[in-house]
């Protein structure tokens, strides 16, 4: 109740910014600004691919590390725990920087590529989408791991040996027992890097290029440097309701159950 | 070697500031300082600028006068209006921006600069331009064109906008500033397309965003901030930027591949500006006057190589201390100055040029044809 009154009061004052008229009253001039800017619709349509994209290679790296780790003998697991934390210890904007200092045109990595002779000319990774993904994935990585190793190690491992001894190959005690009942822990994850990346704009705005606008940014610039603020809280109520509506699909095609649930603790 | 002792003898100075600051903090609020008619407080923005400004301009005021000058800040325009609301006004000094300066006359937290209080043998070496109603311009800074030295060696780096503009000739990638409160560079973008540097006000804003489309393939980063800027030309990520060129000469001087050419550069300056409802006016002008010398503001840019905007401070300087400053005689007539009086015009539609060129940026950057 105390929370709802939390997180629901800032909501109504922003609704209230973004549908005020300056001299009071009910307006949808800031919503109308919104509906005919192409420009902004697509900030919105980069920042949701970013997020996407983001998720998806989160999901790919992630569940795997994740098993590892849950797998693994105690002191492998203590190295690749250590492993995924320190990162996650830095400052984002550091990391950022570093990314530059390794993928840059000089950076360290072509440096050796083009030594080496196995390209001829630096490779583009940096100031793209490319760039972009990398930086976001190496920060949003923890955010998978932490909540799918959380299932993975409270799984029953006399389950998958089970299957295995009622002739299931190791692929398909995979796919049919441990995948299933890990779920929840995917989903978990994908809900949380999905939501953390959709309101990234340092990462894009420092490894990106003019293809990688996010519409944090652009909110940043509205409310920041053009002080117009009922615009500012229309394209932040407008980023609000987006997020809210792919999870209220999300929720009806799995489940709200899962969805809910999804901490791991079903 | 020479390099070496530059920079071991900053950050000493930044470390020995910052541990007195720290140590002498608590004790500076709570006396009865403010009281006595001897102190100024002087707001600046921090770093190797105030404690150059403490050696060169605070503590020979303090010997020549008696008056104490303090020095806090960072001089924000909300912190003046925080300072004006609650009735306790500790400011008396600022060194700030023309558009903060103009916000804060809007808001009514500035005194006009009496200008017939001031020595006039010094104050006629600094450009008219300068003697704003609510600021006096001591440094200069500027856009203009930084380049790395390893990618164009100079003489053979891009010498003119044009050059800039030109992708053919000069390979290599550009930065230019998108973001954090920067308006599009629609100045050099005219420059570039051949108008001349005193011909361009009033902006044409269709040829200038022209201009920006035949720039856009050749830029591989558009910058958030300026120190992001410098360091992308000093570890070659980009080859040539337009950037705050003072800052191009403090990396030369750190020893980074950095050079920068002045030559179509958009001057801007920092201000001395005065608190309204600040205690000891007198004293202020006392001080204004003192720095505003061209020998001070020399000593200042031997430490911080920003222009100094009187002209009598290059006769206080050597050939070499003089060239790389922005606002040597050389230099500034390469140069324009920034015309805030354009950018602050308001449209019919009831925006300043600068908030509509900005939203135009933002939507420029993102929607692509």
């Amino acid at each position: 109740m105390f929370l709802g009154a939390l997180y629901l009061l800032p909501m109504i004052i922003l609704a209230g910014w973004a549908f005020r008229g300056p001299n009071g009253g009910f307006t949808l001039a800031q919503a109308g600004r919104l509906l005919s800017e192409g420009a902004y619709h697509t900030a919105f349509l980069t920042t949701f691919r970013t997020a996407i994209i983001t998720t998806l290679s989160c999901a790919l790296i992630g569940y795997p590390f994740a098993y590892l780790m849950a797998t693994t003998s105690s002191r492998a697991r203590t190295l690749l725990m250590a492993g995924m934390m320190i990162p996650f210890w830095t400052s984002v904007l550091a990391r950022s920087l570093a990314w530059i200092i390794l993928l840059g045109k000089r950076g360290i990595l072509n440096e050796w590529l083009v030594a080496s002779g196995l390209v001829s000319a630096p490779l583009p990774l940096l100031f793209n989408s490319l760039g972009v993904q990398i930086g976001m994935v190496h920060i949003l990585l923890p955010f998978m791991i932490l909540p799918i190793w959380a299932v993975l190690m409270r799984l029953d491992q006399s389950l998958p040996s089970a299957a295995r001894s009622l002739g299931a190959s190791p692929m398909r005690a995979f796919a049919h027992v441990v995948l299933p009942l890990s779920l929840p822990g995917l989903l978990a994850g994908c809900v949380l890097v999905f939501m953390l990346a959709v309101g990234f704009y340092i990462t894009p705005a420092l490894l990106g290029g003019d293809r990688d606008i996010t519409i944090a940014s652009l909110i940043e610039m509205v409310v920041r440097d053009l002080l117009d603020w009922p615009f500012g809280a229309m394209l932040s109520l407008s980023l609000v309701t987006l997020v809210g509506g792919v999870f209220a699909v999300g929720a009806l095609l799995i489940g709200a159950e899962r969805v809910t649930n999804a901490d791991g603790r079903t | 070697m020479h390099r070496k002792q530059l920079i071991s003898r900053r950050k000493i100075l930044r470390g020995g500031a910052a541990s007195s600051l720290a140590a002498l903090g608590p004790f500076f609020h709570t006396t009865k300082a403010r009281a006595d008619k001897g102190e100024i407080v002087v707001a600046s923005w921090g770093g190797s600028r105030t404690s150059a400004m403490r050696e060169v301009m605070f503590k020979p005021f303090e010997a020549a006068t008696g008056i104490r000058v303090r020095d806090d800040g960072p001089p924000e325009a909300a912190k003046v209006k925080a300072q004006a609301d609650s009735g306790n006004i500790t400011w008396d000094v600022l060194d700030t921006d023309i558009p903060a300066i103009l916000t804060m006359a809007k808001n009514n937290l500035l005194l006009p600069i009496d200008y017939a209080k001031l020595d006039k043998g010094k104050l006629d070496k600094i450009p008219k331009v300068l003697h704003h109603e609510y600021g006096l311009g001591h440094l200069i800074y500027g856009f203009n064109i930084v380049y790395n030295t390893k990618t164009f060696p100079t003489g053979q780096h891009p010498q003119t906008w044009a050059d800039v503009w030109n992708g053919d000739k000069y390979k290599g990638g550009r930065s230019f500033p998108f973001r954090g409160g920067i308006s599009p560079q629609l100045e050099v973008a005219l420059i570039a397309d051949g108008v001349p540097i005193d011909n361009v006000y009033p902006l044409d804003i269709e040829r200038a965003w022209k201009a920006m489309d035949r720039l856009r393939p050749l830029v591989s980063k558009w910058y958030a901030n300026h120190a992001e800027a410098i360091q992308l030309l000093s570890k070659g990520e980009v080859d040539v930027s337009c950037t705050v060129g003072p800052r191009g000469i403090v990396a030369k001087r750190e020893g980074a591949p950095v050079d920068v050419e002045y030559a179509g550069g958009k001057l801007a300056p920092d201000n001395w500006a005065l608190v309204r409802g600040g205690k000891n006016p007198d004293a202020v002008y006392q001080f204004l006057n003192f720095v505003i010398d061209g020998k001070v503001q020399a000593e200042f840019a031997k430490r911080v190589p920003y222009g100094p905007s009187s002209s009598d401070a290059f006769n206080h300087l050597t050939e070499i201390e003089a060239k790389d400053l922005i606002t040597s005689p050389d230099n500034l007539k390469k140069q324009f100055w920034n015309d805030i009086a354009w950018w602050g015009a308001v449209g019919p539609d009831g925006k300043t040029n600068i908030e509509a060129q900005t939203e135009r940026y933002a939507k420029w950057m993102v929607q692509r044809s």
